[in-house]
Order: structure tokens, then C-alpha cells, then sequence
């Protein structure tokens, strides 16, 4: 099958999810249930890869600052940079693809292979939206509350290894996290944050629906909605940054 | 009532169902034969709405549910239960929350009288007590019966059971299926049950509809079945020795 015949089910499918649920109450409850699986759930390898990425950062840019003419507060700088442009959004939202993504498709192909999705069409149940919709607001609701996190934990990972380790100053440091700061810049961040959601929830809730067969089929579609999402979030990041930044 | 009038089901180039006819009576527990591949599932799939036919009608009471608008359908279906092969109970909720699902989808009632008629059909499948356990802990003829509460919590007129006894013992087998049989009496509804299993069809079957390489074969009651010439059907029906032994002691006398 076609890249074109998967672009098409696929908005068809999102055609299905975004119909008018039969029960908001039960949908809500859902949605609060999902929030904790993919915010809470993502909360602590998120705080770790956050502090020592920009721990990691920090040093690195203290190691390659060689020329004296370069200001201290470069390593702040950069840091900041580096954390609020392309780490927290970005690479991070490519993490939880892998984390989430693989749970959302996997989750989802357990339930057709097994039937489950068939049983709550025969009840009446729109399966699409009762499975997709509340995973994909969830998302939406929350990645910018995990990037916000991550921004800051980051951006402290680096100041705390630079104070630790004696790289820089605790002034130096926090005077390059706001020397030429662009509040836009962490809007930026958060419109990505957002698209990246969706395309993770979806993507993986498309592969997880239209698994077929056994457990080896969902273990492939938990693959394919990982790969897919990842290479849909590199390509949108290049996008949206040629879009708002430039 | 249901009526199946002329459906025809293709696969790509595969033939899986050729103008299949045929009433399922209320009351009765109208039973589906066939072997492996013969197409019975298939049927069944495009009589709840999974499978679309390309020609046909399926005739629900007299309305059409093949051509009728995804809305229409979806109130049609909130009158089907169905029994899966698999149980197909949701696997993070709870017994209880398993029959209870179709009511807080589809009803206003308040969460006491939603256990209240859980406990009800629970109690009508032998299952009072076991409310909080997950479908996981639980054996394959509970599923069963779990599955059998949740598709009638919300009374419906039509029972759908998909091979209600694969991978169950032959006493729970029986169980199951007199549980199928006095619910159809019972809620007068009407029930299709699917299956190979020729000792169901001894025991609960009334209308029975022969399905051989995706065509309507054969039909007729199970006194029927036993004595036919058909070729086909005795090939189906003695292929056990149980049968054939059966059948033996049937001509003795």
C-alpha cells in the first residue's frame, strides 16, 4: 500500500474522530485518564533527560569556548538556546514518540486484534472517536505543560553544573539566560509542542486502529507509528521553524 | 425478525458469499453451519454492520441497515448484543464495569442503577460476586458469560454469539449453550449463533441455515439435519466419530 492510500485513511479517520461524541461525560472521563498515561506517566523520564541534556549542554559549550574575546555569559546563553529552540520541543517530543507512540499503537492494536474495537461498533459506539479523541486533546492539553517543564529543568540542569563544577558563575550564567531573550521564542517552542502532540497521538492511534491479525501485526504497527511520527515530526519541524522564525 | 435477502460478498477477486436468503426467527435460536471458510463469519460481519455487501439487503424488522445512514445504524446496534469468539471484554475494566459499559454509553442512568442491573444480568449468568475482578482473572466460560451479560444488559432484540463454545470444555459448552437458549425464550429475541459445533446444534438449535464454499447449502430444523441425503451436510455432520456412532445407534433404533 501507497504512501497516498495511507495519507487518505488517515484523514478519513480523522474525519471519524472529530464527529460528535455520544457521551461528552464519558469522553471527559477518558480525557482525564489519558492525561495521566501521557503527562504524569511521561513525567520522570522527562525531568531526567531534561537536567542532564542540559547539564551535558552547558559543558559542552564550556569546553569549546577557547578565544577569551567570547563573553562567560555565552555558556548560559547557549544553553537557553539550545534547550527552548530544539531540545525540549523537538528532540524531546521525538522521545515521547517512542514512549508514547509505541503504548498508543500498541494499546489500540490489542483492542482490534482482539475484537474490542468490533464489540464497540456493534454496541453503537463510534470506536475512532471513543479511542482517538481523548488520547489526541490529552496531548494537546498537556505536551506544553511537560515542554514548559522541560525547559526549566534543562536550563537549571546547565546552571547547576556550571556552579558545581566551577564553569562559570551563578551571575554569569543567569545573565546569559536573559541576555537577548525573545519572549516569541518559547511561543515558538509551545506551537511546536502542540503540532508534534497531535502527530504523535494520531499517527500511533491510526497504526494501533488499522492493525491486522496477530501480535506480530501490532508489534509492527507499534514500530510503524513510531517511525512514521518521528519522520512527520522532523519534516514539520523544519516547516514551522522556516515559517515563525524566519 | 431478521431477513437476509440476496447478499453477495466479495473479498478482491474472492467470492466469499453468493446470494445468500434466509429469515432469522424470533424466539428461536437460529443457528449458522459450516466449516472453516466457508464464509458463516462473514455473514454474520455483514449482518451487524462490520463487513459492508456489495449486493444484498439485510432487513432488520423490515428496515434496510445495509443502505441506512451511519446515525440510523448506530440506534439499530444499541439493539444487538453480540457474543465474540474472543469474548472481546475490555481488558482495564472491572466485570461489573464490562456489563455496565453499554448503559453509560447509551443511557441516563444513574451509577446505583446501573450496578443494580449489572448485578441483575450477572446474577442471570451465574456470576453474582464477582463483580470486581478483571477480565484477566477470570476463566474462558466466565468470559463467556460475561460476555453473554454484557450483550443483553441493554435488552436488545437481537443476540449475535460468534462460535460461543470455541475453547471451552464440553460441560461448560453446555452450560453456555443453554444460557443462549433460555435467554432467546426468556427476552423473546431473536439469536444467531455461528458455529461448527455440531453438538450445539443438537442441543440448542432450531433454525439452522447450511453455509458450503459461501453459498446457502441447506436449511431446515435439527431433526432434519441429522437425516438428510445431502452429500455435502453428511460429510459436515459425521466427520466425528461421536457422530458417526451416533447416527449408528439413531438407525438401531
Amino acid at each position: 500500500m501507497n504512501i497516498t492510500f495511507h495519507i487518505g485513511r488517515y484523514f478519513i479517520l480523522l474525519t471519524r474522530v472529530f464527529s460528535r461524541p455520544e457521551k461528552w461525560s464519558i469522553y471527559y472521563r477518558q480525557f482525564i485518564k489519558e492525561i495521566d498515561n501521557i503527562g504524569l506517566g511521561s513525567l520522570g523520564i522527562v525531568a531526567l533527560m531534561s537536567l542532564f541534556i542540559g547539564a551535558v549542554i552547558a559543558l559542552q559549550t564550556a569546553s569549546a569556548m577557547d578565544s577569551p574575546l567570547l563573553p562567560a555569559y555565552t555558556v548560559g546563553f547557549t544553553t537557553r538556546q539550545s534547550i527552548i529552540l530544539e531540545f525540549s520541543p523537538t528532540i524531546l517530543s521525538l522521545i515521547l514518540a517512542g514512549k508514547i507512540g509505541s503504548n498508543i499503537a500498541s494499546e489500540i492494536g490489542t483492542m482490534r486484534v482482539t475484537e474490542q474495537i468490533d464489540a464497540l461498533e456493534i454496541m453503537g459506539v463510534n470506536s475512532a472517536s471513543f479511542l482517538m479523541l481523548p488520547k489526541i486533546l490529552a496531548g494537546i492539553f498537556i505536551f506544553p505543560f511537560i515542554i514548559t517543564i522541560s525547559m526549566g529543568l534543562g536550563i537549571f540542569g546547565g546552571w547547576f553544573i556550571c556552579v558545581a563544577a566551577g564553569v562559570s558563575s551563578s551571575n554569569e550564567f543567569i545573565y546569559g539566560i536573559q541576555y537577548d531573550f525573545r519572549p516569541f521564542h518559547i511561543t515558538y517552542a509551545l506551537i511546536k509542542s502542540v503540532v508534534f502532540a497531535f502527530i504523535i497521538t494520531s499517527v500511533a492511534s491510526y497504526h494501533g486502529y488499522y492493525a491486522r491479525g496477530s501480535a506480530i501485526e501490532v508489534g509492527r504497527s507499534s514500530t510503524e507509528a513510531v517511525v512514521y511520527s518521528s519522520v512527520i515530526i522532523l519534516i514539520l519541524n523544519y516547516v514551522l521553524t522556516q515559517l515563525l522564525l524566519l | 425478525m431478521i431477513e437476509v435477502r440476496h447478499v453477495t460478498k466479495s473479498f478482491n477477486q474472492d467470492t466469499v458469499l453468493k446470494d445468500i436468503s434466509h429469515r432469522f426467527e424470533r424466539g428461536k435460536v437460529n443457528i449458522i453451519i459450516g466449516q472453516s471458510g466457508s464464509g458463516k463469519s462473514v455473514l454474520a460481519k455483514c449482518m451487524v454492520g462490520l463487513h459492508r455487501p456489495e449486493v444484498g439487503e439485510i432487513l432488520y424488522d423490515g428496515q434496510d441497515f445495509v443502505r441506512m445512514p451511519i446515525q440510523e445504524k448506530r440506534v439499530i446496534r444499541q439493539d444487538i448484543g453480540m457474543l465474540f469468539q474472543a469474548s472481546a471484554l475490555f481488558d482495564n475494566l472491572t466485570v461489573e464495569e464490562n456489563v455496565m459499559f453499554p448503559l453509560t454509553m447509551f443511557t441516563n442512568m444513574s451509577r446505583p442503577e446501573m450496578q443494580k442491573r449489572a448485578g441483575e444480568v450477572l446474577e442471570r449468568v451465574n456470576l453474582s460476586g464477582k463483580n470486581h475482578l478483571y477480565p484477566a482473572e477470570t476463566s474462558g466460560g466466565m468470559q463467556k458469560r460475561i460476555a453473554i451479560a454484557r450483550a443483553i444488559v441493554m435488552k436488545p432484540k437481537y443476540l449475535y454469539c460468534d462460535e460461543p463454545n470455541s475453547g471451552l470444555d464440553p460441560l461448560t459448552s453446555i452450560v453456555i449453550d443453554q444460557l443462549i437458549s433460555e435467554i432467546t425464550k426468556e427476552m423473546d429475541i431473536t439469536t444467531v449463533v455461528i458455529t461448527h459445533d455440531m453438538n450445539s446444534v443438537i442441543e440448542i438449535g432450531e433454525n439452522i441455515m447450511f453455509i458450503y464454499k459461501g453459498e446457502k447449502w441447506w436449511e431446515g430444523e435439527k431433526e432434519d439435519i441429522i437425516n438428510t441425503d445431502n452429500a455435502e451436510i453428511n460429510e459436515f455432520v459425521y466427520a466425528s466419530e461421536f457422530m458417526k456412532t451416533l447416527k449408528e445407534k439413531l438407525q438401531r433404533g
